[in-house]
């Protein structure tokens, strides 16, 4: 044992003479310890968030519940646990870095090969989505696929870019997000199941949906655009209102203007008739008197209004040459 | 006594080796082939469990299974039209006869190598006699959808929302047409597996899919068509306020045209009302003095003399006028 370099030959020959001398002692130890072996080995429990797959002799016994099981131990059954009711997630295009701090943080940094992609009208968008899914059967899930959790990135990739390939830049940006999502789950679904790898797709959530960062300010000018069209015509609308309105209540004016003044124009006609109407039935009785009556009574009010009535006797000749020669007598 | 328990000893160890060597354990996700120095038995063994074969003799290989993945290496691939791409591909395979996966390609490792030198070859070969549309999308929904657009914009236009047709019309242009294709991104797919499939059952692997996982410009491409979507997203913005300014201008016009019509209508209307109600009054007038014509024109003259001779007038009267008939 002292020895610088163990003889093995001595080292055997000791062990043989130390089990010859405890032959008796030895054997119920090893019983001993198999059987609390194969008591500690032989039962398992399932958390409530899994399943487990039992494999006996390497082959697919059953799928166990949650709570205490037992199994055969040393080595014959083989439990696997899968977590089947926590629904997992992958995130493609960025990734969360940290759920600590109070404000979840993300980072996309050097993702853009994941999210850039193209669509139908050969341009490119940048799409980061979420994919979350369950182990719907741990067995298939275990056994029959290599890299389950891969082969759910690659088909999601490719899905999301079949999806996103068939429709143009501006709806991706826009109204094309419910779609989106819907189609790429439904097209994913079908794909995981003819890997038939006992995988559900719960969701497929879009996150940002940006066109890439170099093209991104035209973007938002196009929609600074659209704002300032609808000021433009906004304000244009504003100026008819303001105008045209007054326009008609002016009109109305007008016309009722004119109707006022037709009914006047017919009334005092009709006035004026009716008073001529009703003079010249007395005058008819008398004519020569009336007229004169008429005449007279004019002449007087018109003459005594006046300031200055010359009289000229027409005997009288050039008193006022200015006058000319004969003053036209008024009747 | 301790020659004999030594011998007893002996026999037990030598049956646990032999029956510890007659029989394997396939797991689940695995196979197996049984070999016997060297030469394979039978077509191997697909059933997970206990299996039985001679100790010693019968020796066992074991290969996977499950559906397993490859990934290809991202390659820069031209299309038929000359677009400049990086297609990175993946696809799923499952060893369907183990002996001659084992004899072609031994293991997975060698399997990888060939599956990508016949897969990266028709990948190149199949993107490369196609456009690149063809890629990139999977149906020409995108036509139908630009169809429905166009209609949207036909009804809005009948109904007079011509901004809002506008705006959906120049959304939706793009440069340059939009392509029909013909084979779509699964197809090309499909097409690749089809041309790899023989090659690859050659070495007992069946291919599942192929999956374009991404198809992206190259470097100096993407540039490019960022400058394309930029002048793109420009126009659109410009076209949009050219609509805008254009509106305004119409409704400016249309404010111009109705103050115009609303003001000439009213006078139209109230020159015809005054119109209509002078003739009715010259009517009545008429009507009325037909009966004495001469009476009239005596009465209406002194009326005018009465209106028509101020207060501060002067008047020279002759003595010979009737009113001063007496006065001589």
């Amino acid at each position: 044992m002292n020895q610088g370099q163990p003889d093995l030959n001595y080292e055997l020959y000791k062990l043989k003479q130390s089990f010859n001398k405890n032959k008796k002692a030895f054997i119920p130890l090893i019983i001993a310890l198999l059987l609390a072996v194969g008591f500690f080995t032989s039962y398992y429990t399932v958390e409530p968030d899994e399943e487990a797959v039992v494999i006996r002799l390497g082959r697919y016994l059953e799928t166990t519940q949650p709570g205490l099981h037992f199994k055969i131990p040393f080595g014959v059954d083989r439990v696997i646990k899968v977590k089947t009711k926590i629904v997992h997630q992958e995130e493609f295009g960025f990734r969360t870095q940290s759920l600590d701090t109070r404000r979840t943080t993300y980072s996309s940094r050097n993702l853009d090969e994941e999210s850039l992609m193209l669509t139908g009208d050969l341009n490119v968008a940048e799409v980061q989505w979420v994919v979350q899914y369950q182990i719907s059967n741990p067995f298939k899930f275990l056994f029959k696929t290599s890299e389950p959790v891969r082969n759910i990135r690659d088909v999601s990739e490719s899905i999301m870019r079949r999806v996103v390939g068939d429709i143009m830049v501006t709806e991706v940006l826009t109204t094309g997000r419910v779609g989106i999502a819907g189609d790429a789950k439904q097209l994913m679904q079908e794909v995981l199941d003819k890997y038939n790898m006992g995988v559900l797709i719960r969701s497929i959530k879009l996150q940002d949906v940006n066109p890439p960062k170099k093209v991104q300010a035209s973007f938002n000018d196009v929609n600074a655009a659209k704002q300032e069209q609808e000021k433009m015509i906004n304000q244009a609308e504003q100026a008819y209102n303001k105008v045209i309105p007054e326009a008609k209540g002016k009109a109305k004016k007008l016309v009722s203007e004119a109707q006022g003044y037709a009914q006047a124009v017919v009334n005092r006609a009709e006035g004026d008739a009716d008073r001529f109407s009703e003079i010249y039935r007395e005058y008819i009785k008398a004519p020569e008197i009336t007229q004169k009556r008429l005449y007279l009574e004019t002449m007087e009010e018109l003459f005594s209004r006046m300031e200055d009535v010359v009289i000229i006797d027409s005997k009288v000749k050039g008193l006022l040459p200015v006058f000319g020669k004969g003053i036209t007598s008024e009747k | 006594m301790k020659n004999s328990s030594k011998f007893i000893l002996f026999i037990v160890a030598a049956l646990l080796v032999i029956g510890s060597n007659s029989f394997y354990i396939l797991t689940e996700g695995q196979q197996a082939i049984v070999t016997q120095f060297g030469k394979p038995i039978g077509k191997g063994t697909t059933e997970a469990g206990l299996h039985f074969k001679l100790p010693f003799i019968h020796k066992v290989r074991y290969v996977d299974k499950r559906i397993l993945s490859w990934d290809g290496s991202p390659n820069q691939i031209p299309t038929r039209d000359k677009k400049y791409i990086r297609v990175d591909t993946t696809a799923r395979w499952k060893i369907v006869d183990a002996l001659r996966f084992i004899q072609t390609v031994q293991n997975e490792r060698g399997a990888k190598a060939r599956i990508d030198t016949i897969l990266d070859g028709h990948t190149r070969d199949v993107i490369s006699s196609h456009n690149l549309v063809e890629a990139v999308r999977n149906s020409n929904q995108i036509l139908d959808n630009l169809e429905a657009k166009k209609e949207l914009v036909e009804e809005k236009k009948q109904k007079g929302e011509v901004a809002d047709a506008a705006v959906i019309e120049v959304e939706e242009e793009v440069s340059g047409e939009i392509e029909k294709i013909r084979l779509g991104r699964e197809q090309l797919s499909e097409l690749i597996v089809e041309k790899a499939d023989e090659e690859l059952k050659a070495l007992g692997i069946d291919l599942i899919d192929l999956q374009l996982r991404r198809i992206s410009y190259e470097k100096s491409v993407e540039e490019k068509v960022y400058d394309r979507m930029i002048s793109e997203r420009q126009r659109v913005a410009q076209k949009i306020r050219s609509i805008g300014k254009g509106e305004k201008a119409e409704i400016e016009g249309r404010l111009s045209k109705d103050l115009n019509k609303i003001e000439s209508e009213a006078y139209k209307k109230a020159q015809l009302i005054r119109g209509k109600a002078q003739a009715k009054a010259t009517a009545i007038y008429a009507k009325a003095l037909t009966k004495a014509p001469k009476f009239y024109e005596f009465m209406r003259s002194l009326e005018a003399y009465k209106k028509s001779i101020k207060k501060d007038s002067k008047l020279i009267l002759s003595s010979e006028s009737e009113f001063m008939k007496y006065f001589q």
